[in-house]
């Protein structure tokens, strides 16, 4: 896997500078002379040639520019213009049907009218559509495999870092009038200004999901929850970290055992972290003996989380897309008696968005459905719960009134209650600069510890 | 003849080698400067050691089973009783991941098995994601132990029943027939065949990481995670895995070279 991304970097390298080469190489430091004794021997000095220009070729290269990529300032009618005919890739998490099928069957279609054919490339991690971005950014490639991501968070905030990302061309859409320019989940992504590089596309709440039949004092805090772990053993766990959810569960669990979300700092400072994480730690530590299989392991992921909920195991699992809940109730997936566990002391909340990388052929294309994406009637299809279920980003004050009539009249979900509720007392992402010091704390202090 | 072959995959391995080597010692870095440094086999030299040992505990004890297995069923099949290399053959084409999917259904804690016997209540051993990895273990033998079937029953007809008729004309009993004659003529393919189990179980990703725990981890899973990391520093240590997984590899392979070459058969 990893050979096949610097193979890829490699086949179109513009790199420049041969200066290193020498002082690192030779081949028998590589080991390699060994499959070339069974080689004819005439011919072995001409792979050793070879072999040679590939480490040329492979040493030359430096780490790419980081500067920020502009989109050209062109009047909409013009970009319009441009789209028709090009195809899209969006690469997306591919694990949820609802998601799926919404893209089919109403994105797609829709795109063909304005002339861009979307295709949807499935992703089992939005990090491999990062690793492949700034793999094509490394090797210089300006007609990427990538077009357009469902992307947030640190994903985001990494590919920006290393400047993967069209910035400054979301103003220019015309649906961005529906949204609210003050909206503080659609200016910054986990503490990382979005800055014109994303486009808004729907909005979630991390959310903890219970099963009423077996749990019948559901707690109504997050440290309760913690609590309730404490005294039912061995019917909770949450995946290990870095899996984005269990991330998650981590942070969330900081700012419990912190004292509250205005206790921890958003932008992260070793300071904070040193005065914090000890005592996060030591409750998780002290909490793991009472988790499932005594907290000696832990789901590697959420879907492992998820079929350990389905598979009756475990009591609560979670989410941050609860969008998908009520198809697995009504499916039989999870048990009958699934409900959402509302906790007062609030949950985080966060958008996701459409990014176009830097690498893209068809930013055009990519901005159309963007855009398209953004629209009332999109935006609308996609809330309803049989369609997918997700937040809109819109502010419906700007809607028109019968699309805010639409948005009212759309039906309920009977395990999900509306964004309002789930919403309430919500707390912001911290910023994407904790996430990488939580996890491998966590797993030195939490996993590896026990 | 070879050279074609030899180019592809001077170019290819070569490449991605050095592109790994280079990106280990932090001469390729995707934002920064260039600088060599080692820190990124040290960064993590704990982490390293123990996943090391783990990859090559996994790799030895599944290259045991899968030749004990393989010759066994290997052995059987030249006395007549085909139906295990029938079932080998079967085996080889499915992929790992396949098999880890299906090993995953039928040992987990909700799995197939355990709903057979009625033992879902906490009862049921921690076979996948346990402490003794013995769902990977198992996934390999099985899938490898095929493959070495098929290679060691192809020397066993094509050189073996010769020899064996002759040694039971000269009187040989069934015991010194399979340790005088059969062991000897089979060797170097079971050598030839184990090597390839053992590189491939030490340096394979998806079962273990379907059917691993979250800590300690094998080589490749650490060297992919630390590759995806969002964290953009942490790739030279990825690197560092990843060439320290293909030099042991390299040196397995050398060694069983060099035990191939002194072997009396091959000369």
């Amino acid at each position: 896997m990893i050979g096949n991304y610097m193979g890829k970097a490699l086949g179109v390298s513009e790199c420049s500078r041969i200066d290193l080469l020498v002082l690192v190489f030779r081949p028998s430091d590589l080991g390699v002379s060994v499959f070339f004794d069974s080689a004819r021997r005439s011919h072995r000095s001409a792979p050793l040639a070879l072999l040679a220009a590939a480490l040329l070729f492979a040493a030359a290269c430096s780490a790419p520019s980081t500067d920020r990529v502009e989109a050209d300032d062109q009047p909409w009618s013009q970009i319009e213009q441009q789209a028709r005919g090009q195809t899209v890739s969006l690469w997306m998490y591919g694990g949820d049907e609802q998601g799926n099928a919404y893209v089919d069957t109403v994105l797609t279609p829709a795109a063909k009218e304005a002339g861009v054919t979307l295709r949807r490339v499935p992703v089992a991690d939005t990090k491999d559509a990062i690793s492949r971005i700034l793999a094509e950014r490394q090797a210089g490639t300006k007609d990427g495999a990538v077009d357009l991501v469902w992307v947030n968070g640190d994903n985001y905030g990494t590919a920006k870092q290393a400047g993967g990302w069209l910035c400054g061309w979301t103003e220019s859409l015309p649906n961005m009038k529906y949204t609210d320019p003050g909206d503080p989940l659609l200016k910054n992504d986990f503490g990382v200004p979005v800055d014109g590089c994303e486009s808004p596309w729907h909005k979630a709440q991390f959310t903890l999901v219970y099963n009423a039949a077996t749990v019948s004092d559901p707690p109504t805090t997050f440290a309760g929850v913690l609590d309730w772990a404490q005294r039912n053993p061995g019917r909770f766990t949450y995946p290990a970290p870095p899996d984005f959810t269990g991330s998650v569960f981590v942070r969330e669990a900081l700012v419990a055992q912190s004292g509250g979300s205005s206790s921890v700092p958003l932008t992260y400072s070793r300071d904070a972290y040193d005065r914090l994480t000890p005592a996060l730690f030591d409750r998780l530590t002290q909490l793991a003996p009472s988790l499932w299989r005594n907290g000696s392991t832990y789901p590697q992921s959420s879907s492992a989380l998820n079929e350990l909920y389905a598979g009756g195991q475990v009591d609560m699992t979670m989410t941050y897309g609860p969008a998908t809940l009520t198809e697995l109730v009504a499916q039989g997936t999870y048990p009958p008696q699934t409900k959402v566990l509302t906790l007062t002391d609030g949950t985080v909340g966060n958008a996701s968005f459409l990014a176009i990388p830097s690498t893209s052929g068809h930013t055009a294309g990519a901005r159309v459905v963007a855009n398209l994406a953004l629209s009332p009637q999109q935006q609308l299809a996609k809330a309803n719960p049989d369609v997918w279920g997700q937040f809109t980003v819109l502010d419906t004050v700007k809607l028109s009134d019968a699309d805010r009539a639409a948005f009212a009249s759309l039906p309920q979900s009977p395990v999900v209650p509306s964004y309002d509720v789930l919403s309430r007392n919500a707390h912001s992402e911290l910023a994407s600069a904790w996430v990488s010091p939580l996890d491998e704390g966590w797993r030195r202090a939490v996993l590896a510890g026990n | 003849m070879v050279l074609p072959a030899v180019v592809a995959v001077t170019l290819v391995v070569g490449a991605a080698l050095t592109t790994a080597i280079l990106q280990s010692i932090g001469l390729m870095p995707l934002v920064g400067q260039p600088a060599l440094s080692l820190d990124g086999y040290t960064a993590a030299s704990t982490d390293l050691l123990t996943s090391i040992r783990l990859s090559l505990t996994i790799a030895v004890v599944s290259t045991a089973l899968a030749v004990l297995v393989g010759v066994t069923v290997a052995l059987m099949a030249t006395s007549g009783r085909r139906l295990g290399l029938a079932v080998a053959t079967f085996t080889v084409p499915v992929p790992h991941l396949i098999g880890a999917a299906a090993i995953g259904l039928l040992l987990a804690d909700s799995g197939f098995l355990a709903r057979l016997f009625r033992l879902d209540e906490g009862r049921w051993p921690a076979l996948v994601g346990g402490r003794w990895w013995i769902a990977v273990i198992a996934e390999y033998t099985w899938k490898e132990s095929a493959f070495i079937a098929i290679v060691v029953a192809g020397t066993l007809a094509s050189r073996v029943a010769h020899f064996d008729e002759t040694a039971i004309l000269l009187g040989a009993g069934r015991i010194a027939r399979l340790r005088l004659v059969t062991l000897p003529l089979i060797a170097p393919s079971v050598l030839a065949a184990s090597t390839i189990t053992f590189t491939y179980s030490l340096g394979s990703y998806e079962v273990a990481q379907l059917l691993g725990r979250a800590y300690p981890e094998p080589l490749a899973v650490m060297s992919v995670r630390l590759f995806r990391s969002i964290d953009l520093a942490t790739r030279p240590e990825a690197a560092a895995v990843a060439v320290v997984t293909a030099a042991l590899s390299v040196a397995v392979v050398g060694v069983s070279m060099i035990a191939l070459r002194r072997s009396s058969v091959w000369r």
